[in-house]
């Protein structure tokens, strides 16, 4: 029968895809499981060949990230703590100022009509297509010049800048999402557009704001060109840090280790408190008409 | 109150160039349900948005209730509007949709008196069962109903409806249709009713204004439609079917449809003087009777479609003047491509200026347009 011919290959494409999926997360997480895996070895046994699947525990990595236990002013401490701190911050208040204007902007271009605002619109956007590469220099002497230089506050305004081009875009996309009735109503029955932006808009466009949030978070997380030029001992973030490390006695790959799963932790955690708007807001124009 | 509650003078309002409104007049009396009656485009929610002063005109004057209201802005006009798709805020539930209007610092009442008049306005409505509803969760006959019953909560001078019931099914919309009238029977109040449907236009409204491209056409009563159409466009908009056309050429002191069709003295169309050339005829179906095709003095035809109305059959006739629509009464059967015959009866028929569609006859003794 035709139709057990047609249940074998459904199933043999569904083995095919199976199978797929699952070199698909080996390829994706099988690094994030090694670098989990090494940031907990001593230094012998992340040397050790064949690579040992059972080893005893081992903390110093995280103890000279973190500065503590044995790794306590000792010279080998790595001091990632202070980058994590500079990260923490510039990431956070960075996409939220960029979030917090790009929303307003995002509102005004998607409900105003102004002279040149397509020019407007093109000129925010290619704000992101510029490589990083190509003003570097530039930015290392304005900054310079301006004191901002290995500042985080610089560095706040650098993930501003980044950022806040995206934020506009995506949120004007999910305010042309939200019918102009939702303002018409507000204003025929007594309220300003002030209010309907407040307290009725804004609530409809929760999951936009914090997929924007996700995105802007994620650049300003691995944003690693503009802080690697800019910053120099005080200002370090994490990813430049471990770029950088290398301690007395050679490049210290448990702390290294042990440091980048430090990074992967916030973006984790971010998501993970976000993760219901963000499935909301992937999809895009999901509030309808009516 | 005396004067009329609405009276919009010379409204122009163009969108990027595109013009929407095209100095349109237009007076509402007090008490009164005014349907807006035209295509997609013509220029409906463009007159009912700018009577709530939710867009800025390019030029003209609106006044409301005696009062110059143009620079004034929406939350100061006193007037409620009901949208046809969007219209419950979903960041609330359905009490406090309704109660909206009555929590403004324009509008605000006490806590009291806004619970009363929910309880009112949705036993009047009955939504008394929805109030404590997520919007999201209501069908879209009981959403209309909502929308209705808040703009109804508050009183407002003037009730604009933007194509209120287009959005629902034929049954609901004839049942909201009926509610509409009852409220209006209660409360007293005007509306502004816009809407594409003719049936719907009829059924609710007391007064009917026809408009397109941006210009009212005609305004009146169905009656006074009816009897003196403005010109082609308001009868091809009116009636189910709408108005017969007929190609037709004035040949001495008669008109005379193409085809070697039915000829209509001119002395029939009133006062004209002597013309020439094509003209357009012009009767409503109703006044078009079926006849033998042996009698004299009548148009030919074939029927080109059939089409079931229920209790009803309409047909299309297609001839050399053009073709039209009409139900045919009961007992008379017609297949399609039969032949067939028609004339229009004494003293029904319209004549049109071919060119511009403006009504020439003067039959029904006013002066012209």
């Amino acid at each position: 029968m035709s139709r057990s011919r047609t249940t074998g290959i459904d199933l043999a494409a569904r083995w095919l895809f199976i199978g797929l999926l699952i070199l698909y997360t080996i390829y994706n997480l099988g690094p994030i499981f090694w670098l989990l895996i090494s940031s907990f070895k001593s230094r012998m046994d992340l040397f050790t060949m064949p690579p040992k699947i059972f080893f005893t525990p081992d903390l110093s990595g995280y103890e000279s990230v973190f500065g503590v236990g044995s790794a306590k002013d000792s010279a080998s401490a790595f001091g990632v703590f202070e980058s994590l701190v500079n990260s923490v911050i510039v990431s956070t208040v960075g996409t939220a100022l960029a979030v917090f204007l790009g929303t307003l902007a995002g509102y005004v271009c998607s409900r105003f009509n102004f002279s040149g605002k397509g020019d407007f619109m093109f000129f925010v956007l290619s704000t992101r297509m510029l490589p990083p590469v190509a003003v570097l220099v530039f930015y290392h002497l304005m900054f310079a010049e301006l004191g901002l230089a290995d500042t985080r506050f610089g560095l706040i305004l650098v993930a501003i800048f980044a950022n806040i081009g995206l934020a506009t875009w995506i949120m004007k996309g999910f305010f042309d999402g939200v019918p102009q009735e939702v303002e018409q109503i507000a204003i025929v029955n007594g309220y300003t557009r002030m209010y309907a932006f407040l307290h009725l808009v804004l609530p409809m466009v929760k999951g936009g704001i914090a997929a924007t949030a996700g995105f802007c978070f994620i650049f300003a997380w691995n944003e690693f060109a503009f802080a690697s030029i800019l910053t120099t001992t005080k200002a370090k973030t994490l990813p430049v840090k471990i770029s950088a490390a290398s301690g007395a006695t050679g490049i210290e790959w448990t702390q290294i280790c042990a440091a980048g799963v430090v990074l992967i932790i916030p973006v984790l955690i971010f998501f993970y408190l976000i993760r219901k708007h963000l499935l909301m807001g992937m999809t895009f124009g999901v509030l309808g008409r009516r | 109150m005396t004067g009329p509650m609405l009276k919009l003078e010379g409204l122009r309002k163009s969108y990027r160039g595109k013009p929407a409104l095209r100095g349109l007049d237009l007076t509402i009396a007090d008490n009164e349900i005014f349907a807006l009656l035209g295509p997609t485009g013509a220029g409906k929610s463009s007159t009912l948005l700018a009577t709530a002063g939710l867009i800025s005109l390019d030029s003209g004057r609106v006044h409301l209730g005696g009062r110059d209201v143009t620079d004034i802005d929406p939350a100061g006009r006193d007037v409620a509007i009901v949208f046809e798709g969007f219209n419950l805020l979903p960041v609330l539930d359905v009490k406090d949709n309704i109660a909206f209007a009555l929590r403004s610092p324009t509008f605000r009442e006490s806590e009291d008196e806004i619970k009363a008049r929910i309880g009112r306005t949705a036993e009047l409505l009955r939504i008394s069962h929805l109030l404590d509803r997520d919007v999201d969760t209501l069908s879209g006959g009981e959403r209309q109903r909502v929308a209705i019953a808040r703009a109804l909560v508050r009183r407002p001078k003037l009730f604009l409806l933007d194509e209120p019931l287009s959005a629902l099914d034929l049954k609901l919309r004839e049942g909201l249709r009926a509610e509409l009238r009852q409220i209006h029977r209660q409360y007293r109040s005007t509306m502004f009713y816009a809407t594409h449907d003719y049936h719907g236009a009829i059924a609710v409204a007391d007064r009917i204004g026809i408009v397109d491209g941006g210009v009212v056409l005609q305004a009146g009563t169905i009656a006074e439609i009816y009897a003196r159409p403005a010109n082609v466009f308001v009868g091809k908009l009116i009636g189910s079917p709408a108005m017969a056309f007929f190609e037709a050429h004035v040949d001495g002191d008669a008109v005379r449809i193409t085809g070697n069709g039915q000829r209509i003295p001119l002395a029939d169309f009133g006062g004209l003087g002597p013309r020439t050339g094509t003209v357009l005829v012009g009767a409503w179906p109703e006044d078009i009777e079926v006849v033998s095709p042996a009698t004299a003095n009548t148009s030919e035809g074939r029927i080109y479609a059939v089409d079931n109305r229920g209790f009803e059959r309409a047909v299309q006739i297609n001839g050399a003047y053009g073709a039209f629509r009409k139900v045919l009464p009961h007992g008379v059967e017609m297949k399609q491509n039969d032949a067939c015959a028609f004339r229009i009866l004494d003293g029904a028929a319209f004549l049109f200026d071919a060119a511009s569609g403006n009504r020439l006859s003067q039959a029904h003794t006013e002066e012209r347009a």
